[in-house]
């Protein structure tokens, strides 16, 4: 469990780690958005190009992107067996039995499979350059127009701030508990039905106890401390835009544009 | 038949910008029949070490000889379930691992995993619920009803239970108070003389390794600094200091007296000897 890659922090020193949190989730945004446009195979190319660029500028490895690809293969394996069934158009390619094989089956898997592709990249160049502070700092910021509307952007945000600081501490919990059930004879890949309910109750039923005492202890912590929400508060990181930050925003904007063209042309 | 680990070396997340070598080329042979304290500071490797005693965490490197298995690094051990029916292991802070609806449900859980039927299993239970003194009133109450205390002898019973011949133990006293901690380290060496467990404690607490354990292993730096009876470790406060480690009472004692003149014998190891030396010198003077 320790190994889970996809939306991992990786603290590394590089132009894309130092940007304004609030310019890498909109251009985030504008990214996934582009992927979605109709624009064919050129424009997953220009898309591609870019996020591949960003990569190497954040000095992420693809062995890092390829491995939080990983848990997807499944899914894209069941598609293509789905689609392999079900989609009869396009040309026959391999014919076994009654069974026909046909193109647009692999071509709708394959476009499928570069869009997640593409999702996990752009996704990844995010989560891995942004400490996860930042991240709901930049959220907050880019929710605060919406408060008009009574959307509680402050309280969001610290929703969000607050269970990303516990995924570790309750992975780690996790892998106590286990620990120490499969200490008491708990085997947690093997046994009855029966055997295994036993196991996993064994482990769900620590870590609620464990999770709501930790959820109680912050809350008195935080009120102890004088937390109120929807007072207005100061900041000790301000945010502030950069010129690397109108780059950035300027480079996504563009490959958008280009994207609308080329969907056009179509 | 023994516990022994041959150049073990362990390195957690191997491969990965987060890698750490916790063990590092460790040899040690623990004697068995006796209660060897393993004492080191916080991230030394003690949990790390002990873990691999029920094969939990498995070595990078090297070889561990327990009892008549041996692990070895690559290899998937064998016999896994017995093995952790042998060597016991509680954990740190063990109360968050109950689950039933009940205590004795709860203690009966590990038995049950390792075969027995239910009848069994509850009768190991009850066995093992008034070993570490907790009484009828309790059996049937869930174990969140119970104090922070009765609840940490609750989960060491869960263990007990499973009647493993090797125990180890991850800090058993820590947060507990004074008299539980007094009596929680009676019932450990008790077990030991009684039933001639072998007992492997990891602690902070000089005191208790001075009074109920036999053997010390010192770690430091995922490295085995020093390995002696405990006899020969307080001899004086030399060693102790040497390695920063805060001796027990008696042994400042004694280092006092003789700062002030008094003729301490070395052997003198307990307070009534240590008494009795004071009042023949000061009598004497007198």
């Amino acid at each position: 469990m320790g190994n889970i890659t996809l939306g991992r922090y990786i603290p590394l020193d590089s132009p894309i780690h130092k940007m304004d949190p609030r310019a890498k989730i909109m251009a985030m945004l504008i990214m996934l958005v582009s992927i979605f446009l109709p624009a064919g195979w050129t424009g997953y190319g220009i898309i591609f190009a870019v996020t591949a660029l960003t990569i190497i500028l954040a000095k992420l490895s693809f062995s890092f992107i390829w491995k939080a690809m990983k848990p997807m293969l499944f899914m894209l394996v069941f598609l293509f067996v789905i689609n392999a069934l079900f989609l009869k158009t396009g040309t026959p390619l391999v014919t076994v039995g009654s069974f026909v094989l046909y193109s647009d089956a692999i071509f709708q898997t394959l476009y499928i499979a570069v869009r997640l592709l593409l999702m996990v990249m752009i996704t990844t160049c995010l989560t891995a350059t942004t400490k996860p502070l930042d991240m709901t700092l930049g959220i907050e910021d880019l929710l605060k127009p919406f408060t008009k509307i009574h959307v509680p952007a402050h309280e969001i945000a610290m929703l969000i701030s607050i269970a990303l600081r516990f995924i570790p501490d309750l992975i780690e919990e996790t892998q106590r508990i286990m620990k120490a059930q499969e200490s008491r004879g708990v085997d947690l890949q093997e046994g009855k039905l029966t055997e295994r309910i036993a196991a996993i109750l064994s482990l769900i039923v620590p870590l609620f106890v464990s999770a709501f005492q930790r959820a109680e202890d912050l809350a008195n912590a935080m009120e102890a401390r004088g937390y109120a929400p929807g007072e207005p508060r100061t900041r000790y990181k301000v945010l502030k835009l950069a010129g690397r930050d109108y780059i950035l925003l300027g480079c996504t904007i563009a490959v958008q544009l280009c994207m609308i063209w080329l969907a056009f042309l179509r | 038949m023994s516990i022994s680990f041959e150049h073990v070396s362990h390195v957690y997340s191997a491969g990965t910008p987060y890698e750490y070598k916790a063990l590092d080329d460790v040899s040690v042979t623990i004697e068995e029949g006796k209660i060897t304290a393993v004492i080191g500071q916080t991230g030394s490797g003690k949990s790390t070490l002990v873990q691999h005693l029920n094969a939990l965490l498995l070595p990078s490197e090297g070889t561990i000889c327990i009892l008549d298995r041996t692990i070895k690094a690559g290899e998937k051990p064998k016999k896994l379930k017995s093995l952790r029916k042998d060597v016991g292991l509680v954990f740190q802070f063990p109360e968050y691992q109950l689950f039933e609806e009940t205590v004795i449900k709860d203690v009966a859980f590990g038995p049950k995993n390792f075969g027995a039927t239910e009848e069994e299993a509850m009768a190991k239970a009850r066995e093992a619920l008034t070993l570490v003194g907790l009484g009828q009133d309790t059996f049937e109450k869930s174990p969140l009803e119970l104090s922070g205390g009765q609840k940490r002898r609750a989960a060491i019973a869960g263990i007990l239970a499973m009647n493993p011949s090797v125990l180890v133990l991850d800090e058993p006293t820590a947060g507990l108070d004074p008299l539980g901690t007094i009596q929680m380290m009676e019932l450990f060496h008790s077990l030991n003389k009684k039933y001639q467990k072998t007992i492997l404690i990891v602690t902070h607490d000089m005191e208790q390794v001075f009074s109920h354990c036999d053997n010390v292993v010192v770690v430091e730096n995922g490295k085995i600094r020093m390995h002696a009876p405990v006899s020969e470790f307080f001899r004086d406060s030399s060693l102790c200091r040497e390695m920063n480690i805060l001796p027990p009472a008696l042994i400042r004692m004694k280092d006092l007296l003789v700062q002030y003149g008094f003729e301490v014998p070395q052997e003198v190891q307990d307070i009534d000897g240590l008494a009795k030396v004071i009042a023949r010198q000061v009598k004497h003077h007198g």
